[in-house]
């Protein structure tokens, strides 16, 4: 196999099946990245056809290569910068006047363009006949009809690119006519260019662009010395234009290309008087009805969460005892000390907490692949745009919000769906406040201590103020950081379409495995920090020697004990000397049973009075322990930050192991108090030990509120920095988070303390 | 032309009950102004240039037959069908779209 290192670039409007090409072209040979520094999925793979291989790479899908978008921006700096050998032009063959006008702009580019007529089997359906060869010669570029969901046409598609390799650069002769002035000022304006030397190949597509007022193009003249009577002319020139046909010049060029493009379809696509038959929109009679449009989607909504948690239960059980297996076998195995512990609770548990989540994941991702390969995430567009628009969203990004209740780290990926950079950034600010599931258990444990008979009314609330949180912060963010860029929506519903099998498990797995990866090197590093945290310094001051205190109660307790059966035989004794009936054995007697059962209450006793105060004592230890750990220290030093909130070091130690995962608060607690770290939350000793360690009911309200509001975890900042591409939003995102939690907490403890409410 | 369009299209509220009858006494018809299963033609585009641009690159044009063919649930967006396929716009776009019965 030779490489020939040349690029393919693959280009196209959204829809226009360029996913299908190039998955066709490639197979599973992909590499997914994003652009340098931008959200944007960037795609490559590896082509091979007659023992030669070719780079290919998917550009994001456009309508144009104005620079209105961040994926116009990233098509059209590849294409001008990075000059691939061939691009080939995917068209929708049954819109071709829309899927046209961005052809005619790669055609004025002068890049060898293979013109892909996609979906032919959908034009012939709709009454469409064309004429390729001629079609061929008005764009001057070879012109393929494929089928990309079937295939037919893949191998001539292969072919024509290895022909377009072979010969190399050609230049068109095909150019677009503009009107008679317009065309006077861009052959002058091309003369110009050459003369100053600013640029010597596409001077036409230069000059068209500077005559469009285009900010790129415009802007690298400026860059330039000297430019300044050259931008006059421009400038001139444009009002010239503008004055003569009374609109600007934009929309002049704009109006040319499409008569290009129509004079061009006349001569070689003829209709047939087909009119086919809409499916989609006997469809959407259904999934975008009036009345049954919510109804189903919520339904579609609730199916997702269903399959994730049901189907996910059992894979979820399967790994869980598969960590479970994994650490005791390892326990077994390895000496214990620093080592085992490190990779028993640091490594092992931290990151087997999170690997739990993975078939969540995966079952999330499938679905929406699904509702995005269909069509389908479209229509949920088109349903919730009305309740997005309020926030200053588009409609689509009220899925990944949605999925932010089970886990807000594959919601943040899912804001992928959305195009605009400024909506992708303004969903993944808000995804955090959507309570995600890893913070119920911690609900579930401070509302089981202290609000039993208003649990259900006080989880619901903690879910209904991270959502008014996020709607909230969505209008502020949309009115100040994140205002003014956004764009018309103005979004295509396209045909329902049923999922191949391939991709949908290209697009789950390849976001699957970025999870996997991403997460798992932070998790991992995560939690070895917190374990770290916990086990050192090795030793450890403390204020009693607890051992032998123990030993000391265990010891009064054997005294006690044999104090009380000493006395019950000497009362024995004098019971059987007063015992005179010989029809009863003495053993058998009301007096002896009595006797028996006081002294059986009384050790009773006296164990459990025992038990407690080894209890206390374990907890007092584990406390007085923690608190001398890196941990507790740091819980200490935080302690007056958290202060005014009613958080004692142990809330502030929680909080903290929290950051690497919300579910760790229960059993951080469950360290603190000494039950263990097994403590689920059912673990009435975490509950028990709650009360008792002095928190009030106001101080646990706040508490659920600071946990439902900060920074969720480690994850979520981290895919919050990957999806996002910037620490400075990374940065905003943790702190905004954790300034509104300590506000909000703050709040209700000051006021409900002033008011002496639930003291 | 182009150029007075830019004046109007903006801060319009939206009332298609009351604007649909507007057509009769000789002022503009809009886009927004109608109802489901109507069919008219594009006579012209205002609001901003990106706006006008971004119609154009999704296809719609002065002298294309646009088809309402709903609104969603909530009222807006709208869904139209040019040219064979379905696009959705927001409301308050589709006012700064004027529009004519097709004359037949």
């Amino acid at each position: 196999m030779n490489d020939s290192g040349k690029n393919i670039a693959i280009a196209g409007n959204p829809n226009s099946g360029k996913t299908t090409i190039f998955n066709a072209l490639t197979g599973a040979r992909q590499h997914v990245g994003n652009w340098p520094g931008v959200t944007v999925e960037r795609k490559e793979g590896r082509l091979s056809y007659k023992q030669i291989s070719y780079n290919v790479i998917d550009l994001p899908g456009t309508y144009s290569l104005a620079s209105y978008s961040i994926e116009e921006t990233i098509a059209r700096g590849y294409l001008i910068d990075e000059h691939p050998d061939v691009v080939i032009n995917i068209v929708d063959a049954a819109n071709l006047t829309r899927n046209l006008f961005l052809t005619t702009q790669l055609i004025e580019l002068g890049i060898p363009l293979i013109i892909v007529l996609n979906m032919m089997d959908m034009a012939t359906e709709k009454g469409l006949e064309i004429d390729t060869e001629t079609l061929s010669i008005l764009l001057g570029a070879p012109v393929v009809k494929v089928v990309g969901r079937t295939g037919s046409g893949v191998e001539e598609l292969k072919q024509a690119i290895a022909l377009a390799v072979e010969k190399g650069p050609v230049s068109h002769d095909v150019q677009i006519p503009y009107p008679r002035e317009l065309e006077a000022e861009i052959v002058e304006l091309t003369n110009e260019l050459a003369r100053l030397k600013i640029a010597r190949d596409r001077l036409r597509w230069r000059a068209v662009k500077l005559l469009e007022r285009d900010k790129t193009s415009t802007e690298k003249i400026k860059a330039r010395e000297n430019t300044g009577s050259l931008l006059a002319n421009i400038d001139s020139a444009i009002r010239r234009v503008e004055d003569i046909y009374k609109d600007t010049s934009r929309a002049i060029i704009s109006h040319a290309r499409y008569g290009f493009i129509q004079g061009a379809l006349r001569e070689c696509v003829r209709e047939t008087n087909a009119t086919p038959f809409d499916y989609s929109r006997e469809i959407d009679k259904v999934l975008t009805n009036k009345w049954l449009g919510l109804p189903v989607f919520a339904g579609m909504l609730w199916l997702m969460f269903q399959l994730t948690y049901t189907i996910g239960a059992y894979p979820m059980d399967w790994i869980d005892s598969g960590v479970a297996g994994l650490m005791s076998l390892l326990d077994s195995i390895l000496p214990a000390g620093m080592l085992s512990s490190l990779i028993i609770d640091g490594a092992v548990g931290g990151v087997g907490a999170i690997a739990v989540f993975l078939p969540n994941i995966f079952i999330l991702f499938f679905v929406i692949a699904l509702f995005e390969d269909s069509g389908y995430m479209a229509r949920v567009a088109f349903i919730m745009d009305r309740i997005m628009h309020s926030i200053g969203l588009h409609g689509k990004a009220f899925v990944p919000m949605v999925m932010g209740f089970g886990c807000n780290v594959p919601a943040i990926m899912g804001t992928r769906i959305l195009e605009s950079r400024r909506d992708r950034i303004l969903s993944i600010l808000i995804n955090p406040f959507m309570s995600c599931s890893a913070r119920f258990p911690v609900y579930v444990l401070v509302v089981g201590a202290f609000f039993p008979q208003q649990a259900g009314t006080v989880i619901f609330s903690l879910y209904a103020l991270g959502i008014f949180v996020a709607i909230a912060s969505g209008k502020l963010f949309s009115r100040t950081i994140l205002s003014g860029m956004s764009r018309p929506f103005v979004m295509e519903l396209p045909p329902y379409q049923m999922p191949t099998v391939r991709s949908l498990m290209l697009h789950t797995g390849e976001r699957g495995i970025i999870f996997i990866k991403k997460m798992g090197t932070i998790i991992l590093a995560g939690s070895i920090l917190i374990w770290a945290l916990g086990y050192f310094p090795r030793e450890v001051q403390l204020s009693k020697d607890f051992t032998v205190i123990e030993i000391q109660a265990s010891d009064d307790w054997q005294l006690l004990s044999d104090q009380i059966d000493q006395r019950f035989a000497e009362s024995v004794e004098i019971e059987k000397e007063l015992y005179s009936s010989k029809l009863v054995p003495f053993e058998d007697s009301r007096g002896y049973q009595i006797l028996a059962s006081q002294r059986n209450s009384l050790q009773m006793e006296a164990s459990a009075a025992r038990d407690s105060v080894i209890a206390d004592l374990h907890f007092e230890q584990m406390a007085e322990t923690m608190e001398q750990k890196w941990i507790g220290r740091l819980g200490k030093t935080i302690e007056p930050v958290l202060a005014p909130l009613g958080f004692s070091w142990r809330e502030s130690v929680a909080l903290i192991t929290g950051f690497v995962a919300k579910e760790i608060v229960v059993s951080t607690y469950g360290v603190l108090f000494g039950v263990g770290s097994e403590a689920t939350e059912e673990n009435v000793g975490i509950i028990e030990n709650l009360r008792k360690s002095g928190m009030s009911p106001l101080v646990a309200l706040a508490f659920l509120v600071f946990t439902l509001l900060y920074t969720p975890c480690l994850a979520t900042v981290a895919v919050i920095k990957r999806e996002t591409g910037s620490w400075g939003y990374t940065a905003f995102s943790v702190v905004y988070s954790l300034s509104l939690a300590w506000l909000l907490a703050f709040i209700i403890y000051q006021l409900g303390s002033s008011l002496n409410w639930l003291a | 032309m182009g150029r007075k369009l830019f004046q109007f299209g903006f801060g319009r509220r939206h009332n298609r009950k009351r604007r649909h009858r507007l057509d009769l006494s000789g002022k503009e018809l809009f886009l927004s102004d109608l109802q489901a299963g109507e069919r008219v033609r594009v006579i012209a585009i205002g609001g901003s240039e990106h706006f006008r641009i971004r119609l154009m690159e999704m296809g719609i044009l002065v002298g294309d037959i646009i088809e309402v063919s709903k609104y969603a649930p909530l009222q807006d967006p709208m869904e139209i069908i040019v040219k064979g396929y379905h696009l959705a716009l927001r409301v308050r776009d589709s006012e700064k779209i004027i529009v004519e019965y097709l004359k037949d």
